[in-house]
């Protein structure tokens, strides 16, 4: 086995190990390392700022809808009064208009009432007078009295 | 692979470049090689991507790239393990591990490459790299908990007559980590690549009907990949809880 076997070149695989590696080990430690690890804080410190700047608009973005809630709701409210309002008044309008009317119609009839018994009193004394005329003008033709003597 | 040859040749070290330093043979050899194209590999990956000059804070510049979001994920995997396993207290460890995963990860990965070398085959760099381990993990006991490091190998809650039995167990269990931690890596590495040599070696010999081991082989590379992303982390786990003993003992 040549790796037990040639022990006059241990001696050069020791050194030129330790050559390199420490060479390696110290090019690592103080440039390539400290390198990646500025490189990866950078970009960490990038993301993190970004992801606390989100937060916050996300935070604004919640105001705003809380905001426009709120003021939808106020103008809701406000169109639920107008409408209400406006449907009260309307009733008071509708029932007064009902009154008059109703009121307009009572008179009405009162007076065609009225008419009907006054006309009904003048064809009753109409009625009368000509029965009384009609009787005397019988009694007279029977009793040969004067018509205008006799009195019923 | 000629014929005649071992599957074990693949693991031969070949000197390219003959360098003496202070009577060391410290040759510049393929394992140094492919050590090179390793670390230059990983240093680029994670490294040019981020380069790009970025001023400004906008969305553009913080957008990854194809490359970065790759690069990102190995340092995301390796964050997330040691947060699992240390926490909190295991940042300052973080380079450690990314070092060792990554290297013993493009090392392994690399070894996949026909004709490349693997280094993480060879037992003395698998120990080398435990042994650092051990040696930083058992350093730091002692720092942070001084004399009282020891304690570690005191079992809580347990009868005093079991002690002198139980203590010795829990010493060369300790002491043993850097080499089962060494050679687990090695022999995975050592196995998977001669046996893929191994059934290359039937896929020359069998003529038409080398197409099976051919078969075989293209599934067992799938397989080796998967081994070589596996025991970089078997690898880099046991280090984080290594320092997660040695932070917490018990």
């Amino acid at each position: 086995m040549p790796q037990l076997e040639q022990v006059e070149f241990f001696i050069s695989q020791l050194f030129w190990l330790g050559v390199f590696f420490v060479i390696l080990f110290l090019v690592l430690t103080y440039l390539t390392l400290p390198k990646i690890r500025a490189f990866l804080n950078k970009r960490e410190e990038f993301v993190q700022s970004h992801i606390s700047k989100q937060d916050e608009l996300i935070k604004k973005a919640e105001q705003l809808l809380e905001n426009y809630e709120a003021k939808l709701n106020e103008a809701k409210n406000q169109a639920n009064k107008i409408v209400n309002e406006a449907k009260e008044s309307a009733m008071v309008e509708s029932e007064k208009l009902v009154r008059a009317t109703e009121e307009k119609i009572q008179n009405e009839i009162k007076q065609t009432e009225e008419r009907v018994s006054q006309e009904k009193n003048l064809a009753l004394s109409e009625l009368n007078s000509q029965l009384k005329e009609s009787a005397s003008n019988f009694i007279s033709k029977i009793t040969n009295f004067d018509k205008d003597n006799i009195k019923i | 692979m000629a014929k005649g040859e071992s599957p074990l040749k693949q693991f031969e070290v070949q000197p390219i470049i003959d360098i003496n330093l202070f009577g060391f043979d410290v040759s510049f050899t393929n394992s140094a090689l492919w050590m090179t194209i390793t670390t230059l590999f990983i240093i680029g990956f994670f490294t040019l991507p981020f380069l790009k000059s970025s001023k400004t804070n906008s969305i553009e510049d913080l957008y990854p790239s194809r490359l970065q979001v790759a690069s990102e994920l190995g340092f995301n995997f390796i964050n997330s393990l040691i947060n699992d396993t240390i926490g909190k207290e295991g940042k300052k460890y973080f380079p450690l591990v990314f070092a060792l995963f990554m290297f013993i990860l493009f090392g392994n990965l690399f070894g996949m490459i026909p004709y490349s070398f693997t280094f993480t085959s060879h037992i003395i760099v698998t120990l080398a790299l435990a042994l650092g381990v051990f040696i930083f993990v058992t350093v730091l006991g002692f720092i942070k908990h001084g004399i009282k490091f020891f304690g570690f190998f005191v079992i809580p809650g347990l009868p005093i007559y079991m002690l002198p039995l139980l203590i010795p167990i829990e010493v060369i269990s300790y002491l043993s980590r850097p080499i089962s931690l060494s050679v687990r890596l090695f022999a995975n590495m050592l196995a998977g690549h001669t046996l893929l040599k191994v059934f290359a070696g039937f896929v020359s010999a069998l003529g038409f009907f080398g197409i099976l081991p051919l078969v075989f082989i293209i599934a067992l590379t799938g397989l080796e990949i998967l081994i070589a992303f596996l025991q970089a982390y078997v690898f880099a786990i046991l280090t984080c809880l290594y320092i997660n003993d040695a932070l917490h003992l018990h």
